[in-house]
């Protein structure tokens, strides 16, 4: 497996009323291709932070951030966003979806902003909603789909310029056990069919327990990094729990 | 380019009454110069040619009393001996009448009405006879009881009725028409039909007792327009010398030319154009303040969308540009509005109230220069603003 992501000392501190907070204090990790990592913590442990950092949406402080062995950390805005449209896809806890806006278009949104004709947004749109099984839903605006409806929009629209990294901030945190596992195991897809990278925070244990690997941060610090040898594997539970809402 | 312009567009549609709104703002302060330029251009079109229509060689003299150094230089009436002077002695002149009117009331066997009462001295020129006659020469030597009538003045006296062979008083005395005058029209100054006119003897006797001949304006029309210049000079020094005013002395008399008189009348109409043109670019930059408010609150309404396009991708440049065209379409449909009303207000204004107002051309591209600078200047503050959120902060707070 060959590296993708590698942090060196990185922290951020914040100031909050005169006084300095540090978030993140000292922090070394490296991600690898194809991996699915789990970050867990508690709240206030440091978790999004280092999400933010990880998704070029905040700068440390201090240490280096290589993505694909090309320092990142310290771009300026619009070389951050270049990077997040090219190379990083979010999903967020509340989804965040353009309202009243389509789901097609939702899915295009980034697309827009790389300057593609509308022809070709709109077959790369089509294609990401097709992959997370919305075909039949592409004009419906967000009011008008499920929660679960909703946020394989947003993994849709994460997927839709095909970048190798996806972070997700607590994806399923809005959503019920049934599509909890609904998209985990989309995300488990995306990761063993194209070798794509996923970071995932969660405060769940058993959303972690699909992780390849889960990285435990308290105090702005990592405590704990452990490989899972045998993740849960989120489709299974999702077949039994269908059976069993079946029996019922 | 086309896609921020689209998403502006949908933007503004989403929220149709705080747009609509906004857009009358611009709407009004757009309409309200062009309106206003229409009025200063048309009203200059007309007095113009108002004044063009007095003949262009025409000269005016008045009385003037001017304040010197404080104290004041009494006035040298003018006076028909003036007037024979210069007849006699400035060749570039080449004709002079003397003028006196006052306003007063006048009454017939049917009705009573203020008119304007003037005494002339010559045959009614420039005022053609409708039915009857002018003045004779003997009546001008005898200060004859004769008076010729206007239009107005005529419908306010005599209704329908033939004013020819009958009478009227003004003060304790009758006086007989002998004429009615062609209609002439209104000027922007004055009714021209509005007056009732007597030889200047029998003006002077009877309606307003003045002592040596005295006149109020001396009216005189050189030989040609080139002549003007020519003409004023001679008059000027005729009048000082007959006045004894030593060099130095200020005249005592003002005279007017065609073309000064047009540069008097211009100066007064810019002046209210420019006031009124001052005031409508205040309302103007109302509407763009409101356009600045408005985009503000969206802005600040918006700030987990920025932060959602923010997180996917959209440079600073984008997002400036989105908020940006969203005032630069509300400004613009402002304007283009604002025009179109000011068209239809000038069309009803130009067909109730008979104002003579033409929308000018620049006028329009002025004002969509304005509305569009105003989008730019009253937008770019708050699409700045938006395109400088920070993307952690913009997509918490939503």
């Amino acid at each position: 497996m060959s590296r993708l992501a590698e942090l060196r000392g990185v922290g951020r501190d914040y100031l909050v009323g005169g006084s300095v907070v540090h978030a993140l204090r000292t922090l070394d990790l490296d991600i690898e291709q194809g991996e699915f990592l789990a970050v867990v913590g508690p709240s206030g442990s440091g978790k999004s932070t280092l999400m933010n950092i990880l998704g070029c949406l905040d700068r440390p402080t201090r240490g280096t951030y290589k993505l694909l062995d090309v320092e990142v950390g310290q771009r300026t805005g619009d070389e951050r966003a270049i990077i997040r449209n090219r190379l990083l896809g979010f999903i967020f806890q509340g989804f965040n979806l353009l309202p009243r806006t389509s789901a097609l278009e939702n899915t295009e949104l980034p697309l827009v902003y790389r300057g593609l004709s509308r022809k070709e947004r709109h077959e790369k749109a089509l294609r990401a909603l097709v992959r997370v099984g919305l075909a039949e839903r592409i004009h419906h605006t967000p009011a008008e789909l499920s929660g679960g409806q909703q946020q394989r929009v947003a993994i849709a629209r994460a997927l839709v310029t095909d970048p190798p990294l996806l972070l997700a901030d607590e994806p399923t945190g809005n959503l019920d056990t049934l599509t909890t596992y609904e998209v985990l195991a989309l995300l488990q897809e995306l990761v063993s069919e194209s070798g794509r990278t996923v970071v995932l925070v969660t405060h769940e244990p058993e959303v972690a327990a699909c992780a390849d690997r889960v990285v435990t941060v308290r105090d702005g610090r990592i405590v704990l990094d452990q490989k899972n040898a045998s993740p849960v594997r989120a489709s299974e539970v999702l077949k039994k729990l269908k059976e069993r809402a079946e029996e019922s | 380019m086309i896609t921020a312009l689209r998403l502006a567009l949908r933007a503004l549609l989403a929220a149709r009454t705080r747009t609509w709104l906004t857009v009358l703002g611009i709407l009004i302060g757009t309409s309200a110069v062009v309106v206003v330029v229409a009025l200063g251009s048309g009203a200059r079109e007309r007095i113009l040619a108002e004044i063009d229509n007095m003949g262009s060689a025409v000269i005016f003299v008045f009385p003037e009393s001017r304040s010197h150094s404080g104290a004041r230089v009494a006035s040298n009436a003018l006076t028909e001996d003036d007037r024979d002077a210069i007849r006699l002695s400035a060749p570039s002149v080449q004709a002079i009448t003397a003028w006196s009117s006052i306003r007063t009331r006048v009454h017939s066997a049917y009705d009573s009405y203020r008119t304007v009462v003037m005494g002339i001295d010559f045959d009614v020129r420039g005022f053609s006879i409708r039915s009857g006659r002018s003045f004779t020469p003997e009546e001008f030597r005898n200060k004859a009881k004769v008076a010729v009538i206007g239009q107005t003045t005529r419908l306010e006296l005599f209704g329908a009725h033939d004013p020819v062979g009958q009478t009227v008083r003004i003060g304790q005395h009758t006086y007989q028409i002998i004429g009615l005058l062609a209609e002439k029209g209104r000027s922007s100054f004055e009714d021209q039909d509005d007056r009732i006119m007597l030889p200047i003897e029998s003006y002077r006797a009877r309606v307003s007792v003045t002592s040596g001949r005295r006149v109020q304006i001396l009216v005189a029309s050189a030989r040609s327009p080139a002549h003007t210049a020519q003409a004023e000079a001679q008059i000027r020094a005729i009048l000082r010398e007959r006045h004894r005013l030593r060099p130095g002395d200020f005249d005592d008399f003002a005279i007017r030319t065609q073309e000064a008189f047009r540069k008097n009348q211009e100066e007064i109409l810019d002046l209210v154009t420019t006031l009124l043109l001052s005031v409508a670019l205040v309302a103007l930059f109302t509407g763009g303040v409101g356009v600045m408010n408005i985009m503000l609150i969206s802005v600040a309404e918006r700030t987990r969308e920025i932060g959602i396009r923010l997180s996917i991708g959209a440079r600073e440049g984008d997002i400036l540009l989105q908020f940006l065209f969203e005032a630069l379409l509300l400004t613009l449909t402002g304007g283009a509005l604002g025009i179109l009303l000011a068209v239809v207000v000038t069309i009803v204004m130009r067909s109730t109230l008979g104002w003579a107002m033409s929308i000018d051309m620049n006028a329009v591209i002025a004002a969509v220069a304005t509305s569009t600078g105003a989008g730019l200047l009253f937008g770019i503050l708050p699409a700045r603003r938006a395109a400088r959120l920070d993307p952690v902060d913009a997509l918490r707070k939503g």
